[in-house]
């Protein structure tokens, strides 16, 4: 009898929560190590074009190099500009970056990927102009950057 | 002497939690997890023009012509199309159709016996040679591009369940990596000095 009304008796202990902040932060470092934060302010205004067949494009080794009009442009001044890395360039800048980039990180210009994030107002022309520099600097591995298209599919 | 007794009083670690919570949400919504998305292509190396070019030998047979205008009108061989041929009804649009149907059909480009996984198979040669005028619009560019690609999808699976009986999709990666060879994505974007010719 005396037993049981010890039993009867006794908590249950509140459970521990000291183990949460632990396991919250590692979610917290789960998501800084998986995100990126941008690395580039961009300077001039892509909006992509839409696509359907599109694949993801693995980071790793990936360039960018915008082409649109320049953010904070005059309404009637519609001069596309090439951004590579943070500052604005020309077309025959291009060959510098890649090999400069292929040093930064060491590996071939075959090894790269250029993404080429060109505004949908773009036009062919000049985008054949920056095509021809890649071919100069032996980067020939490109992609469109293009976004998913919502309608249409 | 009681007072030294008296344990130093604990500090409440259960905000931790919510400090960490927060720093947890704050960083959810600020970082981006943007995957960049894109078409992936080939280009041609580069070759100086003072050197003699000796061209690759295509069967004209084998190519098809793409030509894009600056307003958008698009040729196809000799036929043409209008930008709302790009748009799909159902599952493909009128040009993406008819490039396929160019890649399939054996009267409108050869087909050469290609080895898959062991086996023996019949490929289309075709290409498509897409040109476009310096002052045609991007948008239009990518979606025939788009496109184009379809078309090359669709030949992709038709081959892939010749060897394998299933969708490209469902193929594993060594799989899909034969068919890909097999079936490589044959756009040539023209020399830009090309356009002034027809």
């Amino acid at each position: 009898m005396a037993v049981m009304a010890k039993k009867g008796k006794r908590e249950v202990p509140a459970m521990s929560t000291s183990s949460l902040p632990d396991i919250v932060f590692m979610l917290l470092f789960f998501f800084m190590a998986a995100t990126t934060m941008r690395e580039v302010d961009p300077l001039v205004s892509v909006q992509m074009p839409e696509a359907i067949e599109i694949t993801e494009l693995d980071k790793k080794n990936l360039v960018n190099i915008w082409m649109g009009k320049p953010l904070g442009a005059a309404k009637g001044e519609d001069a596309l500009k090439i951004q590579l890395n943070d500052q604005t360039r020309e077309v025959e800048d291009i060959r510098d970056f890649i090999s400069a980039t292929t040093v930064t990180k060491g590996v071939g210009p075959k090894d790269i990927v250029v993404n080429l994030r060109v505004d949908e107002g773009a036009t062919v022309g000049k985008l054949t102009a920056v095509k021809q520099e890649l071919r100069k600097a032996e980067a020939l591995n490109i992609a469109y950057a293009a976004r998913a298209s919502e309608t249409n599919r | 002497m009681a007072k030294a007794k008296k344990k130093a009083g604990e500090i409440n670690s259960s905000s931790m939690a919510d400090i960490a919570f927060l720093l947890l949400i704050f960083f959810l919504v600020t970082t981006t997890m943007d995957v960049d998305t894109g078409m992936k292509r080939t280009l041609p190396p580069w070759i100086d023009p003072t050197e003699q070019q000796n061209d690759v030998d295509v069967n004209e047979r084998n190519v098809l012509k793409v030509n894009v205008s600056r307003s958008g009108a698009i040729m196809v061989g000799t036929e043409e199309y209008r930008s709302s041929d790009l748009r799909r009804s159902g599952e493909h649009s009128r040009l993406s159709r008819e490039v396929y149907f160019f890649l399939v059909d054996p009267e409108r480009s050869n087909k050469k016996d290609t080895e898959i996984d062991g086996g023996m198979y019949k490929v289309s040669e075709g290409l498509v040679s897409l040109k476009a005028d310096d002052e045609t619009e991007y948008k239009v560019y990518l979606k025939v591009q788009d496109e184009l690609t379809h078309a090359f999808s669709l030949y992709r699976d038709d081959v892939s369940r010749q060897v394998y009986g299933k969708a490209y999709d469902e193929l594993d990666d060594i799989q899909a990596g034969n068919i890909r060879k097999a079936v490589p994505m044959k756009i040539s974007e023209a020399e830009p000095n090309d356009q002034t010719k027809k």
